[in-house]
């Protein structure tokens, strides 16, 4: 715990800033516990790394803004692809969701052309109990299990139980590995 | 905004198809005090979930939803102070009979003439894009949240009169509240507020406490409940410690304060007022409950009505930011934060349920029937439907001889109200007429009313029961004698019960002035009053009086004025606890 013991908040008997805060004061303190958040999960994607999926921050530095990757599934029509997606943290993390984007173009049912996802834990199901990992994990076994029934692309929602050669082919047509920007 | 909302337009659609009155909107947008709570995405026209967490819900929705006019919308609404105006007409009536009789008297339009049943069924089915929309508004409706997370301390008469244009059931309620509870402190409606409620409480608890060695032992017993939240709870420490962490710092601070509860407040209010650090603590208890509730699934498994299970539960109720708790929430949170510390929670419900008070509920179960006396430190909470906010009785004191407080009313009733405002000597019931046979009753000599005034605590003997001892007893002159004694019974007796020639100048400094000209007598008008301040209006407890419009703290009086309280004089205004009860049955 030592890594988040020089926070203002530490010493014993010192008043919160709020006490004295200006409006421009309390947003930079706001973004200071968000970041001490994304520190710890920073942390945990470092120390416990969980299986085909992995989180950094940009290379600018600024802790709201993350790079993500989830490795395609086996036995899902994304098998051995790299999908690359951004997160982008709320000053008042984790209180509101990140907003997470695939940048990789990817064909899949809750997943639109501009690589928006619907996914109710990023939405209103979201708690303050979720990070960056379980979305990351979450956003992984929807890869293989589409919901279906609230698509953002139909045609994808339709394919995916009709046709699923066509829909692989359709995956891998769209599929264009990024650069790393 | 409802101005452009569809569904608003849709009720103009029904109001005229029916020949309501033109007003209708502004029933249901009319201004109320409700506090609007409950943020939850899912908001829309669902009741009967059950507990009062959520109970309130529907009524919100038939608030800013005038479209969920079924009846069982309707009824769920009969919680909020604005229904008691949505309640006037029969909008939501959808039997056939009644339909067609409201078509009967209106001249309706053709078509809707040549079957009028058909019509009540068309008109009150909703268009489906109508109801689309007045959701989407439902769902990102946010309501307008002013002032602190928390407020400051306040008299609880400003419940009293926001109340005071509302319900018959909530004014008289309201009207009683203050004297049971005689402050409250105004949580923010952000729909975290009973969360926030109680955490604050257990704070403002433990510094009350003033107990270092209790404020260290629990954050002793927090921190070991960290391994309960990972392994029960199944929450990974990367996500906890942040919230823990702020709760751990806040007993640090408060236990290096102990010595100094004003400062050690300070800190709490601050501290809860800060969104981040006060969030982090909400949040730390919220994970305490559903961890408890995880682990205890045999005790609360069958209270889950959630479909999705006590996992479900858990993430959708327990663990969502501002989504409000419920009944259940409370029984966890006051088991796994506040049972282990001794401390118990006393909810006192503010509905529109039948009763002349408020109905309150205490946690944990096995406190309920027992006097306060023998329990430990109490935490009281105010709920209205989809709101908390804290509340605080006045500490408890000596309870004053019931004969006293008879006799006092008697002696004074003539000298005030008789000779000068006979209109509401009706207000004085049983008193009344037991003095009217008296002997004098209608005359009181001049004379007399200055020395009544002037001898301000009288002895205690000299009003025996009996009707025949009159005011005009010698006792009166001379009070100096005897006075020791019943200063001492003045001293405990309530303030704002007594009446104020027994409220002497050395027990309670700068009295409450209320003014009211239209109702002195021409002996108030008398110098020597004026100079003694003995002129101001006592305060009628007869529960008659009370509910009546005499009564300038009803809201039919023209000289409308809220019973006023001052922080400062909380001191005395003590005992109303209990003791409350006793005198609006004398």
């Amino acid at each position: 715990m030592s890594y988040m013991d020089d926070t203002q908040n530490s010493a014993p008997g010192s008043l919160p800033a709020s006490k004295a805060a200006t409006g421009a004061a309390t947003s930079k303190k706001v973004n200071e516990n968000a970041t001490k958040r994304l520190q710890n999960e920073l942390m945990q994607m470092m120390t416990s790394p969980a299986p085909g999926i992995s989180a950094f921050p940009s290379a600018d530095g600024n802790l709201l803004f993350w790079r993500a990757t989830i490795e395609g599934p086996e036995d899902t029509p994304y098998a051995g692809l790299n999908l690359k997606l951004s997160f982008e943290f709320p000053a008042n993390y984790p209180y509101t969701p990140p907003t997470v984007l695939f940048i990789t173009p990817i064909y899949h049912p809750n997943v639109d052309f501009s690589g928006r996802i619907c996914l109710d834990i990023l939405k209103d199901k979201w708690t303050p109990a979720y990070n960056t990992q379980t979305v990351l994990l979450s956003l992984q076994s929807l890869l293989g299990e589409p919901n279906n029934a609230s698509p953002l692309n139909g045609e994808a929602a339709e394919l995916w139980d009709k046709d699923p050669a066509l829909f692989k082919t359709k995956v891998m047509d769209r599929h264009k590995d990024i650069e790393e920007d | 905004m409802y101005e452009q909302d569809p569904a608003a337009q849709f009720v103009h659609q029904v109001s005229a198809g029916y020949s309501l009155p033109q007003t209708l909107p502004q029933y249901t947008f009319d201004e109320t005090p409700l506090r609007l709570t409950d943020r939850r995405g899912r908001g829309g026209g669902y009741g009967g979930l059950g507990g009062p967490g959520v109970g309130g819900a529907a009524g919100r929705s038939l608030l800013y939803s005038p479209i969920f006019s079924t009846p069982a919308s309707a009824n769920a609404a009969g919680v909020g102070p604005a229904s008691s105006a949505a309640g006037h007409f029969n909008f939501h009536t959808t039997s056939a009979t009644s339909a067609s009789a409201l078509t009967s008297s209106v001249p309706a339009t053709t078509h809707h003439r040549s079957s009028p049943p058909h019509f009540a069924i068309q008109k009150m089915e909703p268009n489906p894009e109508d109801l689309v929309a007045q959701e989407a508004a439902a769902r990102e409706f946010q309501p307008q949240l002013e002032g602190p997370f928390v407020g400051e301390k306040t008299p609880s008469s400003a419940i009293t009169s926001e109340y005071a244009k509302a319900d018959p059931v909530y004014i008289q309620k309201t009207a009683v509240l203050p004297r049971t509870y005689s402050h409250y402190r105004p949580i923010q409606g952000d729909g975290n507020c009973g969360w926030r409620a109680i955490a604050f409480g257990y704070f403002e608890t433990l510094v009350k406490g003033g107990n270092k060695g209790q404020i260290e032992a629990e954050k002793l017993r927090l921190e070991g409940l960290n391994s309960y939240i990972e392994t029960i709870g199944g929450h990974s420490p990367y996500v906890y410690t942040d919230f823990v962490e702020e709760t751990l710092l806040l007993l640090d601070r408060v236990a290096a304060l102990a010595g100094d509860p004003e400062q050690a407040m300070r800190e709490v209010y601050a501290t809860f007022n800060d969104s981040e650090i006060g969030n982090a603590i909400m949040y730390h208890f919220r994970l305490l409950a559903s961890s408890y509730l995880k682990g205890n699934q045999d005790t609360y498994g069958a209270f889950v009505t959630d479909e999705a299970g006590v996992q479900g539960y858990c993430s959708n109720v327990l663990e969502r930011h501002q989504v409000e708790i419920d009944h259940l929430g409370v029984s966890l949170l006051v088991d796994v934060l506040l049972k282990p510390v001794g401390f118990v929670l006393e909810v006192a419900y503010l509905d529109r349920s039948p009763g002349s008070e408020v109905n309150s509920y205490r946690f944990p179960e096995e406190a309920r029937d027992r006097h306060p006396s023998t329990l430990g430190p109490i935490i009281y909470l105010l709920f209205r439907p989809d709101h908390y906010d804290l509340l605080y009785v006045a500490e408890p004191e000596p309870i004053p001889e019931p004969v006293t407080v008879q006799v006092h009313r008697v002696a004074f009733s003539p000298t005030y109200d008789i000779a000068s405002a006979p209109v509401s000597m009706p207000s004085y019931g049983i008193n009344m007429g037991v003095l009217g046979m008296l002997p004098g009753f209608h005359g009181p000599p001049p004379g007399l009313a200055p020395t009544l005034l002037d001898t301000s605590p009288s002895p205690l003997s000299a009003y025996s029961p009996s009707p025949t001892s009159t005011w005009m007893t010698p006792p009166f002159a001379e009070p100096p004698q005897q006075a020791p004694p019943v200063s001492v019974a003045v001293q405990a007796a309530p303030v704002p019960m007594s009446l104020p020639i027994h409220t002497a100048p050395a027990v309670v400094p700068a009295a409450p002035l209320q003014t009211h000209p239209l109702r002195f007598s021409e002996y108030c008008q008398l110098p020597e009053y004026v100079e003694n301040d003995t002129w101001r209006e006592p305060s009628f407890q007869t529960s008659t009086f009370r509910n009546s419009h005499f009564n300038v703290a009803h809201y039919n009086n023209p000289n409308f004025q809220p019973e006023e309280y001052r922080p400062e004089a909380e001191d005395y205004e003590g005992p109303q606890r209990g003791n409350g009860k006793k005198r609006a049955s004398v």
